[in-house]
This record gives structure tokens, C-alpha cells and sequence, in this order.
């Protein structure tokens, strides 16, 4: 489902060249659940936005599917994001000026799809959210917060979905139930699973793990 | 889905459109529910609301300037000529549905039983006048009552001094050539009084059908006919077009501005103050815009970062936002201009006690003036902003600290420069003036950011011996120095065009007053006799009469220039424009003493005791026109004899200052072989009118120029044009006011974060409330002492070269414009943040 070969990501700074990532080759299967780990400032959450499309390498290529990301400009990625990716990031990213259910309705909005608001409700009472639809994200709590974002993730129809540490702003017991709602989803969903994350005990719920050291792959490459 | 788009592309991108267009005026709906529109609405709104009701204001007070000032000539056009008219002209301004009437003057005496007395005569058609009042009495010299039409036929009305100088009250029987009149009406004021030769001795009105009776007027009497139309502004203009070409040599047509002596120029520069008003309405109008789309499209980076996380393409973003914008801006436009026409209709309505003429209604061509207005506003300043929301990276929603990473800036200010210029031109229609405008905001710009950079390190400095509320205050304006250096430069801009304005303002009026001081002279006195020179002088000053010198007189004309013929130099002159032709007989002088009020533009003027060989002194009109310089000799036929003069100096005459003026005047002693009549001009109150009747009964050789009527209205005028600068001054101040606001409101956000984390930290309101104060009343300073800079260096500009004004220097503007600064912009601020430390700081950082 995803394969990078050579894959490097430097950037200008006031010093110099800064290398974040270097020659990253790895592979990652349809449904596969794959945890990204290592310290702060390895280079993890770079990789995930490279993963993703989010962002492009300096060197190396990216697939996602069976297209090449690094093939493409920001328009085709958009497109490609918009039909294959979900995302759950870390400081949730629900946009403020909308409720609940119009933040997990806007992914199907952005394809036209005329079932956005049915999808939308489905998916709200999936994640237990069923009496919060018209609330806006500053009314919710964090873990609430989260859940609506889980739940645009898998309204979009994602074939992979990314997660950039989505327990880091919670606390340990909702942090729990938002790991055991994401592989519900995952399972049901059939989703792929990359998951970026400092906590053992979610990497170790994942299939394998990929750990990244000073911008390196150590080890679950392949 | 890209095969299906390669597949259909034009099918594809139609329905992607539709598709966003859609969710674009969702997304506006559900940002508008949320709040987040409401700044940048309300601005959109004040400001085509201001820009509408500055625009229509000025629009009906334009016009009813021109309105009122038409009845100094009784008329919207006159045709003046020395002859009758043929009917050709007539007939076609019947046939486009003009009013007309037709007035004829003539000097003539005129016999009571035992007395006599030359007077000015003015014989007018039963529809005079077509604007403006005449006004009469039963008796002289008291205030009278308006009254609609001239005298019918078969009776003449008088001028108050008349009556008592020939001994006659209403009904007596007077002649006037080989017909008799009883005495009608006094009369006390006549719209069109003017100057001028046939209007130099008292007034006798009469109807133009009893000229005939008279049989005053025979072939090759001198005669002044006055052909008068009034109507629609644009008949007129399509009238006047048509007729000016078919006008034969010698007969004028003119408006209110080019008729009426001292009035064209004054209503020319309150129009181009008006003008600069509106402009600087408009451009205070797009800051505010600009800075509310800023803060916008500033609070929507991370909302678009998402909604590219979640698939939207950068084109999609663009057809979101435009939509956005189309929407909101078609929603601004309609809403403000309908609050602008009513808030000007409530602003007429206020002051209608106030202004002294009345208003025309308002048309509706202002109000697409606002409307269009307001929307160039938007594209230029609203636009470029959300713009930028394409460029914004999706990365962002991992990696805040990357900023906005946005656009170039370039795009941006290369469409809020070529809006600002575009809008400049079309309000002023003049190049020179939008050139100078912009040219001197653009200097200041880059002058102003410098020198706000570097007085906000200068604050750090003094800060750091400080206490701590000043500590927190400078430090914070030191951390954010570039959003600060901005906020510096807007506000300064904002208080800089204030200033500009009434700095303008206040000079114009000071001119205006200085141009006709209240004992400006109101009498010519012409056609005096050498030997009655000194026994006139001792009579004006044995009844305390304030006199000008006495010019001497000598009517005479240039037969050649440099051997040139006079006449062949005029036919090669192209066009028939009004401007002084070289032959035309005119009135000369000699003089040892530049004339008040001329200024020498090139050669030099004579000593006192001059004695050399003929030297003439040239206004500077007539020697441009014809093409004549410092050097050029001159042959002059007076009174038959011929004359050669070398041309000394040129020099500009004011015109306006009703002194005795003249196109040419010789050095000393050059004029003393020709018998000449010497004029002056001298100031009568009032009450001093009948002073008149004893000077003529013993000079009756002399002719008197009455133009104490025509000053009067002068200067009611010009109290009626500086009102009108008075309300658009303030009308603008409320525009700047509003910028200012938004410009706090803009930087909101990040302080309102800021002192959340502070007062979470323990820092109380007090320390958080001075901060903020201190903040605020150093950024007004500095913001005021740049305001002041600016402000001198554009006004010098724009009265040495639009205005054509002399300009000073203003002191009290140094201590003013940092007091208003810090006062202005410390309580603006302060209050307008007071909502930081009453929002519970769990609040705040809950959204952070």
C-alpha cells in the first residue's frame, strides 16, 4: 500500500543544511498496522507528513497505492489525500467555526457526495457522539474533540489512515478508549494503519513497528 | 478519479466548480454563525457605507454650491455679447427645453423734475431672473422682501440711493430717454450685479419690452446683452457644445465658474478639497478592509491546512474563498450603500438647520459611484489576502511553527498599489494630484516603517531602568517589533491623512478670509481727472474712508512685437479660447511700486526712481499665452501715438482681491507725455453708502463701480464652502476612527493569547491593564510624531502644488499630532482590549 525507496528530507536553517530523514526504504501493507517510534526530534512525524503527502521530500520517492506522490504537484496530491488518506493529529484540528457533525460531514462535502450529513450522523453515533452533533469543538472536551476527529478520518472513505500521536493530549483512561476506537475502525474499516506514537503500549498493539533514530530506519523497514 | 478527470476534463472541472461553489457559501454560512465573519463584515459595510455617504454628500453639496453660486449670474450659462443674438441659438435651446430670459445694460442718464443722474440701466425679459432672488422695498435703504419676476411693464424700479439723489419716492414719474416711467419698487439686491462697465452707476431695473419707447438704444450704442438659460446640468453641457462653436467673435458663453469674479476659484478648490476628502475616505475605507481581511485570512491558515489534509485542492481553495468573496462583498456593497444613503439622508437631515442652502435630492449616481467604489476597495485590499490561503502548506497541521509560509507579499501589494492609483484617478481625474498623493504616501511608508523599527528598539531601551507594568508593555511591543512596526505605520497613517486634511482645511479657510478681509475695497472708482487727484484724496480722508492708490489710466493697445504685427501673431494663435489676446485694447498704467499681491516670476521690477527708457511689467497670463518673454520689445498705439516699451518683468496678479489690477503696467515717467484719468478702489460701510451721492454730485465726471453686492455674496459663499469642508472633515474622521479600530481589533488575538498566559502566571489586572495602556499610548506617540512628519511634508506638497497656496509651517502641530496620537490611540486601545482582562484566562487558553 505504501512504499518509499531512498527517501530523504533536508532543510535550510540558519546553520545549514539540516538532514531530518535519510535514505528511508519501506513498505507497508494493505491493512496493515504499522507504529512509527523513536525519539523526539528523529524525524517520525516527518516521515508521516511525507507519508501522507502532506509534504515533499528532497530526495527519494513515495507510493501510495499505485501512485507515485513524488510524481505529482500539490493539486494531484490534494486529490489523491482527498480520495485515499484520513488523518488524527495530535492537537485534533477540528476547524472551530464548525459543529461537530459539520466537521465529519466536510471530507465527503470536498468530493460532492451528496450522503455527507447520513454518513456524518452514522459515524458520529459510531464513536458515541450521537448527543453531540451541533457542538462546536471549544464546547467538547479533548477526548470528545478526538473522537470527532476519528470519525472524519473514517468519513472520508480511507483507504490509509495516519495518526501523529493521537493519545499525546489526553489523559490515560480516555487515551484508552480512543486507541481501542481507532483499531475498532481500523478492523472494521479495513483500514491501512500508520501511527506515529511515543507509547509502547500502542505500538505494541500494532503489527509491527518502524523505528526511526536521527532520521534513520533502524528497524521494520520491510 | 484523475483518470476519470483526464478522461472529461471540461465536464470535470464544471461539476468540481459547482461542487465547490457549494460548499463555499456553506463554509461562509457556517463561519458567519460562528462569528467569524462579523469584523470583516462590519468593515466591509462601515466602509462602502462611509465611502457611499462621503460620495453622495459631497455629490448634493457640489451641487447645490453650484446651485447657489448660479445666482451670481441669475442663470446656469449666460451668453454675454455686444450684440443681439442670432435666433439659431435661441430656438435650439427652446427646441432642448432650457428656461431662458435675456437682460440688456446701457449707461444713460436719467432726469427727475430738477435733477439728473447717469445710471446704469438694465432692462429685463419677464422670466429674469432664472436663479437666485431679487429682493425690494417701499422705501430705501432697509432689507426688503424677495420678489419673483423684474419690474412689468411700463414701470422702472430704483436703486436705494438713487431716490434720495434725485429727489423722488415710489410713484414719482422719472425719464429716461424720450419715454417716462413712474418709480416702482426700490430695489435692494439683484442676483447678477456684477461689475463692469455698463454696471458702474447706480441700478434702474426695467422691463426689457419698454426699451423701444426709450429709443436709448441706437445703432452703435454701447450695449451689453445678456442671453441667460437654465435647466439640466447635462442639456446645458449639450447646449453649450453646440452653440460655442457658432458664437460670433466677441461673444462669451460661460458658467457660474468662469462668470463670477473671486468666486470660480474658491468653488475650484472646495471642489478639489471635497475631492481629496472623498479620497482620503476611500483609501482609509481600503486600509480598514485590508486589515480585517489580514486578521481573516490570519485566523483561516490553519482551517485551510485542514481542509487540504482533507483533500482540497489549491484551485478548489480559490474557488472557495472567491466565492466567499463575491458573496460577502456583493452582501457589503448592497448593505452599505443602503446605509450610507441613509445615514447621509440622516446627516442632511441633522444639519439642514445648519447648512444654508439646500440640497438637491439625491441621485442615484453616487450611489453606484459608492457602490462600484466599495467593490474596487474590496478587490484591491479584501482580495489579495485570502488569496494567499492557496499557498497555504498542509504540513501546517503537523507543524505550526512554519507560519504562514504564505504567498509572496508582492501579489498583494501590487494589487492594494494599483487599486489605490486606480481609485486616486478616477475620484480626481488628475494625474498630478493622485501622483503626488501617492507618490508622498509611498515615501512615507518606507520612511515611517524605518523610523517606527528603530524608535521601537529605542524603547527597549528606556524600558529596561523601568517598572514593571512599563517593563512588560515595551518588552512586549519589542517581541512582537514587526507587527508593531506595522500597527505604528497604520495608525500613523491614519492620523497622517487626518491631519493632511485639516491642515489643508484650515489653510484654505484662512485664505479664503485673507482673500476678502471684511474692508476689502467695494468701490472702483475710475474716469477721475489728473487735477481731481489730490481733492478726491482729501475727501475720502476728511470722511474716514479707506482708499487704495490712485493708478493712473490710459486705455491702449500692442500694435506689434518684435516687429511682428499684434493682429498676425493673434490669427496664428490656435483655438478660440478666452484666454487675453495680444491686440486687445486694455487699460494701462505706470506704477514706481509693485502692486500687492503681484509676485515677479521672471526679470526684475524697476526702482522707485527709475528714469531710463520705457519699461513694461506683463501678467503672466497674457505674456504665456502669446508667447511673450523678458527682452521682447513692444510698440503701443495709445491715443493715436506710438510707443516702444522693452518688456522688464512678468508677474501673476491675484485677480481676486478686488484692487485695481492690470495686465500691463510701465515704469515711471513712461506714460507722462499721454493725458490720462486715474481709478482707485476704496471701502464703504454700509451705513457709508450715500458718501456716494455727495462724490458724484461733486466729481460728476466720474464713474463709481459698485461691487459691495457682488463681495457680499462672495462671502457668503465661501461660509457656505467651509462648511461643507467641516462636515466632510468630520464625516473622514469617523472613517479614520474606524480604521484605527480595526487595526486594534486586527493585533487582538495575539495579545488576548498573550495575557492569558500572564494572568495565568499570577500577573494581576492592573499589571496586565497598564501594560496594555502603556502599549497602546507609546504606540500613538510614536504613531503621532510620524503623523506630524508625514503630514508637514504631503501638505507642503499639495498646497504649494494643487491648492496654490502659501504654505507655513504649523508648530502647534508638533505638540498636537503626538498628544492626539497618544490619547487617540491609548484610550482607543485600551478600551477596545478591556474584554482581554475580563475573559477568564481558562477561556482564552482552552482555545489556544
Amino acid at each position: 500500500m505504501i512504499k518509499t525507496v531512498g527517501l530523504g528530507k533536508t532543510v535550510r536553517t540558519s546553520e545549514g543544511q539540516l538532514t531530518i530523514l535519510k535514505g528511508i526504504d519501506l513498505e507497508i501493507k494493505k491493512s496493515e498496522s504499522v507504529a512509527v517510534v523513536g525519539a523526539s526530534g528523529s524525524g517520525k512525524t516527518t516521515l508521516l507528513s511525507l507519508l501522507a503527502g502532506l509534504d515533499t521530500p528532497s530526495h527519494g520517492s513515495i507510493f501510495l497505492g499505485n501512485k507515485e506522490l513524488t510524481a505529482m504537484d500539490e493539486e494531484q496530491r490534494a486529490r489523491v489525500r482527498g480520495e485515499m488518506v484520513g488523518f488524527v493529529f495530535q492537537t485534533f484540528q477540528l476547524l472551530s467555526s464548525l459543529t461537530a457533525i459539520e466537521n465529519v460531514m466536510l471530507p465527503a462535502e470536498l468530493k460532492g457526495d451528496g450522503q455527507a450529513e447520513a454518513k456524518a450522523h452514522d459515524l458520529l453515533e459510531r464513536v458515541g457522539l450521537g448527543h453531540r452533533f451541533t457542538h462546536y469543538p471549544r464546547q467538547l472536551s479533548g477526548g470528545e474533540q478526538q473522537r470527532v476527529a476519528i470519525a472524519r478520518a473514517f468519513a472520508s472513505s480511507a483507504k490509509v489512515l495516519f495518526a501523529d500521536e493521537p493519545t499525546g493530549n489526553l489523559d490515560t483512561a480516555t487515551g484508552a478508549h480512543i486507541i481501542d476506537l481507532i483499531f475498532e475502525l481500523n478492523e472494521e474499516f479495513g483500514t491501512t494503519l500508520v501511527l506515529v506514537t511515543h507509547d509502547s503500549r500502542l505500538a505494541d498493539r500494532c503489527d509491527r513497528s518502524i523505528v526511526i533514530e536521527s532520521g534513520e530506519l533502524v528497524s521494520g523497514g520491510v | 478519479m484523475i483518470g476519470r478527470l483526464l478522461l472529461n476534463p471540461v465536464n470535470s472541472l464544471a461539476a468540481g466548480y459547482k461542487m465547490h461553489i457549494g460548499l463555499a457559501l456553506k463554509l461562509l454560512w457556517r463561519d458567519w454563525r460562528a462569528g467569524e465573519l462579523t469584523l470583516l463584515l462590519a468593515s466591509l459595510v462601515i466602509a462602502v457605507g462611509t465611502v457611499t455617504t462621503i460620495t453622495l454628500f459631497v455629490d448634493r453639496l457640489q451641487q447645490a454650491l453650484l446651485d447657489e453660486s448660479a445666482t451670481f449670474l441669475a442663470a446656469d450659462r449666460v451668453i454675454s455679447s455686444s450684440d443681439t443674438l442670432s435666433m439659431e441659438i435661441t430656438e435650439k435651446a427652446t427646441e432642448l427645453g432650457l428656461r431662458q430670459a435675456q437682460t440688456l445694460s446701457f449707461l444713460s442718464m436719467v432726469f427727475a423734475e430738477d435733477r439728473s443722474q447717469f445710471s446704469s440701466v438694465k432692462a429685463v425679459s419677464d422670466n429674469y431672473p432664472l436663479r437666485g432672488q431679487l429682493i425690494v422695498s417701499d422705501v430705501p435703504f432697509i432689507r426688503g422682501h424677495p420678489i419673483k419676476s423684474g419690474p412689468p411693464p411700463g414701470e422702472i424700479w430704483l436703486e436705494s440711493r438713487l431716490l434720495p439723489s434725485l429727489g423722488v419716492k415710489k410713484g414719482d414719474i422719472l425719464e429716461l430717454g424720450v419715454a417716462s416711467f413712474p418709480v416702482g419698487n426700490v430695489l435692494v439686491k439683484e442676483p447678477d450685479r456684477g461689475g463692469g462697465f455698463n454696471n458702474a452707476g447706480p441700478r434702474i431695473l426695467m422691463n426689457l419690452a419698454d426699451v423701444p419707447a426709450t429709443e436709448v438704444v441706437q445703432v452703435g450704442s454701447r450695449i451689453s446683452y445678456r442671453y441667460l438659460f437654465a435647466g439640466d446640468k447635462a442639456v446645458l453641457d449639450e447646449f453649450q457644445a453646440w452653440a460655442k462653436p457658432r458664437l460670433p467673435a466677441g461673444t462669451r458663453m460661460f458658467g457660474v465658474k468662469e462668470g463670477a469674479v473671486g468666486i470660480g476659484s474658491t468653488l475650484d478648490r472646495a471642489e478639489r478639497f471635497l475631492l481629496l476628502g472623498g479620497l482620503l475616505g476611500v483609501i482609509l475605507a481600503g486600509v480598514a478592509i485590508a486589515l480585517a481581511a489580514q486578521r481573516y485570512a490570519i485566523r483561516h491558515y490553519d482551517h485551510v491546512a485542514i481542509l487540504k489534509t482533507l483533500g482540497a485542492t489549491p484551485a478548489g481553495v480559490d474557488t472557495i474563498f472567491i466565492v466567499m468573496f463575491v458573496v460577502l462583498g456583493m452582501m457589503a456593497t448592497l448593505l452599505g450603500s443602503g446605509i450610507g444613503y441613509g445615514v447621509q439622508l440622516g446627516v442632511v437631515e441633522v444639519l439642514q438647520p445648519l447648512i444654508p442652502i439646500e440640497l438637491p435630492a439625491p441621485s442615484m449616481k453616487p450611489v453606484w459611484l459608492g457602490m462600484s467604489t466599495g467593490f474596487i476597495c474590496l478587490l484591491s485590499f479584501a482580495l489579495p489576502p485570502l488569496l494567499k490561503l492557496r499557498k497555504i502548506e498542509p504540513v501546517r497541521v503537523i507543524r505550526r511553527d512554519l507560519g504562514d509560509n504564505a504567498a509572496s507579499d508582492w501579489v498583494t501589494y501590487s494589487f492594494a498599489v494599483l487599486g489605490t492609483i486606480g481609485l486616486m484617478w478616477w475620484y480626481s481625474e488628475d494625474l498630478m494630484l493622485t501622483a503626488l498623493i501617492f507618490s508622498g504616501g509611498a515615501c512615507a511608508i518606507v520612511v515611517l516603517s524605518a523610523v517606527s523599527y528603530l524608535l521601537l528598539r529605542s524603547g527597549r531601551v528606556l524600558g529596561m531602568q523601568a517598572g514593571s507594568a512599563w517593563r512588560l508593555a515595551l518588552a512586549g511591543m519589542q517581541r512582537r517589533g514587526k507587527e508593531n512596526t506595522m500597527q505604528i505605520l497604520i495608525f500613523g497613517l491614519a492620523i497622517m491623512l487626518l491631519l493632511i486634511l485639516y491642515l489643508v482645511r484650515t489653510a484654505l479657510i484662512a485664505e479664503w478670509q485673507a482673500q476678502i478681509p471684511e474692508d476689502a475695497p467695494n468701490h472702483f472708482a475710475i474716469n477721475i481727472s489728473p487735477e481731481d487727484v489730490e481733492p478726491i484724496r482729501s475727501l475720502f480722508s476728511e470722511n474716514g474712508i479707506d482708499s487704495q492708490p490712485l493708478y493712473p489710466m490710459i486705455r491702449g493697445k500692442i500694435t506689434s512685437v518684435n516687429n511682428e504685427s499684434g493682429k498676425v501673431r493673434d490669427e496664428r494663435r490656435q483655438g478660440s479660447d478666452d484666454s487675453p489676446r495680444v491686440s486687445s485694447t486694455r487699460n494701462l498704467t505706470f506704477s514706481g511700486v509693485l502692486p500687492d499681491d503681484n509676485i515677479v516670476v521672471a526679470g526684475q521690477w524697476w526702482s522707485t526712481s527709475y528714469e531710463g527708457p520705457a519699461q513694461i511689467s506683463l501678467e503672466i497670463d497674457l505674456a504665456r499665452h502669446n508667447e511673450l518673454k523678458v527682452g521682447d520689445t513692444l510698440v503701443f498705439d495709445i491715443q493715436g501715438r506710438e510707443l516702444e516699451a522693452t518688456v522688464g518683468s512678468i508677474r501673476t496678479v491675484a485677480w481676486d482681491n478686488m484692487q485695481p489690477n492690470f495686465y500691463i503696467i510701465f515704469s515711471p515717467g513712461a506714460l507722462d507725455d499721454f493725458p490720462s484719468t486715474y481709478m482707485t478702489s476704496f471701502f464703504l460701510k454700509k451705513e457709508q453708502k450715500l458718501f456716494l451721492n455727495t462724490l458724484l454730485s461733486q466729481y460728476p465726471t466720474m464713474t463709481v463701480l459698485e461691487v459691495d453686492a457682488l463681495i457680499e455674496q462672495i462671502q457668503i459663499i465661501i461660509t457656505q464652502v467651509t462648511l461643507a469642508i467641516e462636515l466632510v472633515l468630520a464625516l473622514i474622521l469617523i472613517s479614520g476612527g474606524l480604521v484605527l479600530l480595526a487595526s486594534i481589533q486586527a493585533s487582538m488575538d495575539e495579545r488576548i493569547k498573550q495575557h492569558a498566559i500572564l494572568r495565568t502566571l499570577g500577573a494581576g489586572r492592573k499589571l496586565v491593564l497598564g501594560s496594555l495602556a502603556i502599549e497602546f499610548c507609546v504606540l500613538g506617540f510614536f504613531a503621532g510624531v510620524l503623523a506630524t512628519l508625514g503630514s508637514e511634508i504631503t501638505v507642503y506638497a499639495l498646497e504649494t502644488q494643487i491648492f496654490r497656496l502659501n504654505y507655513e509651517l504649523n508648530p502647534e502641530l508638533w505638540v498636537l499630532g503626538p498628544l492626539i496620537g497618544t490619547v487617540l490611540i491609548g484610550s482607543l486601545g485600551t478600551i477596545a482590549t478591556l474584554k482581554i482582562v475580563n475573559t477568564p484566562p481558562t477561556t482564552v487558553l482552552r482555545e489556544l
